[in-house]
């Protein structure tokens, strides 16, 4: 006993240090599953109020800079009406029920806090359930690829950057439509890589890469960047240096995407699984 | 004691807002993230009982986990800190030992005292931080390579802020 006693007197230090240390690896190894949500929120909660007002200081500063891509996408979209009302006046046209047409549904929100400098980035936005957002809903930043929703509070979510070494995408060349996985690979926040991409195909600089909607999160179409550099890379395919569209850097407002089919086609997958 | 304790409160809450609202923003080409709140440990009295520095670290690397959304990684680097600042204070001691009672200060132990004590510490916490992040070792020199230079960073700030204090 008196030995025992004396053993913890002389390594105290050494027991502590264990003890704690060991608090900390718990900690560690279990965030690594990204859908604890509780976690997310718990922790995100309580610096919630600080993270606001830093933004708001910042999004004062950048107001000119946000003006002018509101007014880009105006045009955009105004464009796009112009053509629409094309399509109506023609003779024939089908009517098509909109309602049951709509996959995807869009909110804006802002990007409340933001990282690129990590290995693991998340960004917060200013929407929650109350406002409709769910998990695992897609993020993009004037069309282009961003993120995707992790985690949901009243009025806050947290969604996973696409600069994050768990994030993947299954991404294709627009030009041919080969697809392969596109994911960050923790180096550079303007460069993300795809890989899986087979070297028979034709790949040239600048081509566009964009979304293929295969995972039911992202809608189709939806631009990742371009084609930056490419190597061979193994046997078979090429490893692809991508030139992101978004700048993380400026993220701040966002369209969040919810696709109203997604639920049937996990559901028919499932069954062929 | 009640003095001490109120002035170690203060200095903690600013390196804290420090911390968080300066220097996480600072996002320099990806691979500079300067970790100042690190100073905090450093700056603890000599001869401060090891348990109640290694509680100090633990609630410190805690609360910047909040604050950054990643539990348990700061707060591994910030134990381990800890754990070896005794360690450390041994290997550098001055010649005359420590004076009883005193702060571990440029003011008192001189620049090149300072520097060399903090640079070890530093570059231990960075290296199992940015290790921690990462989780593997595939990027191995990358990695190292964000660590040096954030080290870098991270000292110029800490002696920058040790200046400042030695002035006034």
């Amino acid at each position: 006993m008196r030995n025992l006693l004396n053993f913890l007197a002389r390594y105290n230090n050494l027991i502590i240090f264990l003890i704690l240390e060991g608090i900390a690896f718990y900690l560690l190894a279990t965030r690594n599953n990204y859908h604890n949500t509780r976690m997310v929120n718990g922790v995100r909660g309580m610096t919630r109020g600080i993270e606001k007002r830093i933004n708001n200081t910042r999004s004062y500063l950048s107001l000119h800079e946000i003006n002018e891509k509101l007014a880009a996408e105006n045009v955009a979209l105004r464009n796009n009406i112009v053509q629409m009302g094309r399509k109506q006046n023609s003779l024939f046209f089908s009517v098509d029920d909109s309602l049951y047409k709509q996959q995807y549904q869009h909110k804006s929100a802002e990007a409340i806090e933001n990282s690129i400098n990590r290995q693991k980035n998340f960004f917060t936005i200013n929407k929650g359930e109350q406002q409709g957002i769910k998990v695992d809903m897609a993020v993009i930043s004037a069309n282009s690829v961003a993120g995707v929703i992790i985690g949901c509070s009243r009025n806050y979510s947290v969604a996973m950057s696409l600069l994050n070494l768990d994030f993947k995408l299954s991404a294709r060349i627009r030009s041919n439509g080969y697809f392969g996985s596109l994911n960050w690979d923790g180096r550079d926040y303007r460069y993300a890589t795809l890989s899986e991409i087979p070297q028979h195909v034709l790949v040239n600089v600048g081509d566009t890469i964009e979304t293929t909607g295969y995972s039911a999160i992202f809608p189709e179409g939806a631009i990742v960047g371009t084609v930056s550099d490419y190597e061979k890379f193994g046997g078979d395919f090429y490893k692809i240096t991508v030139l992101l569209m978004t700048d993380f850097k400026k993220l701040h407002f966002v369209d969040v995407i919810g696709n109203m089919k997604k639920k049937e086609q996990l559901e028919l997958e499932k069954l062929f699984k | 004691m009640i003095n001490s304790f109120l002035r170690f409160a203060l200095i903690f809450i600013l390196l804290i807002l420090l911390q968080i609202l300066l220097f996480n923003n600072i996002q320099f080409s990806g691979y500079v993230n300067p970790y100042v709140y690190i100073m905090f440990i450093l700056l603890l009295p000599v001869e401060i009982p090891s348990w109640v520095l290694l509680l100090l670290s633990f609630a410190t690397g805690l609360i910047m986990d909040f604050f950054t959304g990643s539990p348990g990684m700061h707060t591994s680097a910030t134990v381990l800190a800890g754990f070896v600042r005794p360690y450390v204070l041994r290997l550098v001691s001055p010649r005359d030992g420590y004076e009883s009672g005193s702060d571990p200060s440029m003011l008192i132990y001189g620049f090149r005292w300072f520097l060399s004590y903090t640079l070890l510490i530093v570059l231990i916490h960075h290296t199992t931080l940015f290790y921690f992040e990462v989780f593997r070792f595939a990027d191995f020199f990358r990695t190292m390579l964000r660590v040096i230079l954030s080290t870098l960073f991270s000292m110029t700030f800490i002696l920058l802020i040790e200046f400042y204090r030695k002035g006034k």
